[in-house]
């Protein structure tokens, strides 16, 4: 642990694993994030942090409705957003075209609030609240 | 209210199965739940994605421990899936109100309690839900040190996520339990198992057989994908190994820790030595991640190269070979 960014993702989790005692003996034994583990996982969010600030970036440039940032950052794709909110693929792929995005019904609008957990208002707004699991019990937005 | 006692396990679905079987009575461990479930396995599908990198897996498929569990002779237990999200709140709660501790499959995406780093859309989470009090269940997730709570909302949410291995709602509880556990043939039946998985597919994407090829892909991807999405893929063969729930070194030092124990059931010293070998793989397999992680942070020393993580992946390879050949040789003198 020796840089901020590579703090322990299990947020210090105790986990428990197995290792080899000094008499050659299985034991379980407790510890939270092996060094490697932590390395990795940072990587990991990193390529999600970067495909978040890419959505950013079309969102502002007006290639891409807020649907883009609000999927990106909740880590689903097209197929996923479908399933969730019970309908065709092509209708999310439309609906992440800012055009088609900024006319839908308010009901199409209340499914994706409700996936996401935030109001019909932050999205016919634009507004980027963060992440569905970034989202502490107070629901306050936090801004960056 | 339920006594239920929670252990915390390496795993979550050999967690939940040592611990209902326990509160049933049966007194075993997470590492014989998992070795009798068969659990340890290796198979490399590049033809299935997870974020656009292979998959990559150390375990059986998620179900399977739990699977073999429930096909134990005297062991009878209720498993059931719903289409309708209230019916299966529902009936968890007619089961906790009857005093019984349910296991969920649940995704852990939804699941407010969890790290938020791990939040992930994997659907083949454990746990067992062992009452209720106002509008938070009492959970015992496995991998956790204590009982957590959560929120109805939420845990409605986390039955029904969406994606591959979707949970459906997935509950199951143990109706029937023997007094005693035939323990001897189960771990013979585990074992052959895991052989034949490790040393019998036919495919070269699975087992021992996989693990080569996954030495020989590795040591191309450099050249074929670029040093930077190179790094991406071994970071996610590393992650793979030693996320929650695989005890480290893939799933292989728990493997370990049942051979031991089945030593000392058995009185067979000959599978002390098998798990003994069982730990040089595990520990080359953790060799490998250390030399992965300094490639991913660039921090690499000049002999850190992908062929000579490639030998590492081989060295497991032969290792985990001779470990199953010599466990094959071995069931087969026990019938």
């Amino acid at each position: 642990m020796e840089q901020p960014h590579e703090k322990d993702v299990t947020e210090g989790l105790a986990t428990v694993s197995y290792s080899v005692n000094s008499d050659g003996a299985y034991t379980l034994v407790s510890g939270s994030g092996w060094h490697p583990v932590n390395v990795v996982n940072a990587q990991a969010w990193r390529e999600i942090e970067k495909e978040i600030s890419a959505a950013e970036d079309k969102i502002r440039s007006g290639r891409a409705s807020c649907l883009q940032y609000y999927m990106t950052a909740n880590q689903m794709d097209i197929g996923l957003t479908a399933k969730y909110t019970g309908q065709a693929r092509w209708r999310v792929r439309l609906h992440l075209v800012p055009f088609f995005f900024s006319r839908l019904t308010p009901d199409a609008i209340r499914k994706y609030a409700e996936l996401f957990q935030v109001t019909p208002e932050d999205l016919k707004n634009g507004r980027l609240k963060p992440p569905v699991y970034e989202r502490r019990k107070d629901q306050q937005p936090h801004h960056d | 209210m339920i006594d239920f006692t929670h252990r915390q396990s390496a795993h979550c679905e050999s967690g939940v199965a040592a611990n209902l079987l326990t509160y049933n009575g049966i007194h075993i461990s997470e590492a014989m739940a998992f070795g009798i479930g068969g659990g340890l396995f290796f198979g490399y599908l590049p033809f299935i994605r997870i974020n656009h990198l292979p998959l990559v897996t150390y375990r059986a498929a998620a179900g399977k421990i739990l699977q073999q569990i429930a096909a134990v002779p005297g062991i009878t237990m209720v498993r059931k899936t719903f289409r309708d999200q209230a019916r299966a709140m529902d009936e968890l709660d007619r089961a906790l109100t009857a005093s019984i501790p349910v296991g969920l499959q649940t995704g852990v995406f939804w699941l407010p309690y969890f790290p938020r780093a791990l939040r992930f859309h994997f659907n083949a989470h454990n746990l067992v839900v062992y009452g209720k009090e106002g509008n938070d269940y009492l959970i015992s997730d496995p991998v956790f040190p204590e009982p957590v709570r959560c929120p109805a909302k939420d845990l409605q949410r986390a039955r029904f996520a969406s994606g591959a291995l979707a949970p459906k709602g997935k509950m199951y509880y143990l109706s029937r339990v023997p007094t005693e556990l035939d323990r001897p043939s189960l771990i013979v039946q585990g074992i052959r198992f895991v052989c034949k998985m490790m040393l019998g597919s036919p495919f070269p994407l699975i087992g021992v057989k996989g693990i080569t090829f996954l030495a020989g892909r590795l040591e191309k991807w450099p050249r074929r994908l670029g040093s930077e999405k190179a790094d991406l893929h071994l970071g996610h063969v590393v992650r793979m190994q030693e996320e929650i729930g695989t005890g480290g070194g893939g799933f292989r030092f728990m493997y370990g820790a049942f051979l031991q124990e089945c030593a000392d059931e058995m009185q067979d010293d000959f599978l002390r030595d098998c798990a003994a070998t069982l730990t040089l793989a595990g520990d080359a397999w953790r060799q490998f991640a250390v030399m992965a992680a300094r490639i991913c942070k660039n921090r690499a020393d000049p002999k850190d190269t992908y062929p000579v993580m490639a030998g590492t992946i081989r060295q497991c390879a032969s290792l985990e070979k001779h470990v199953f050949e010599n466990l094959q040789t071995w069931v087969n003198e026990q019938s």
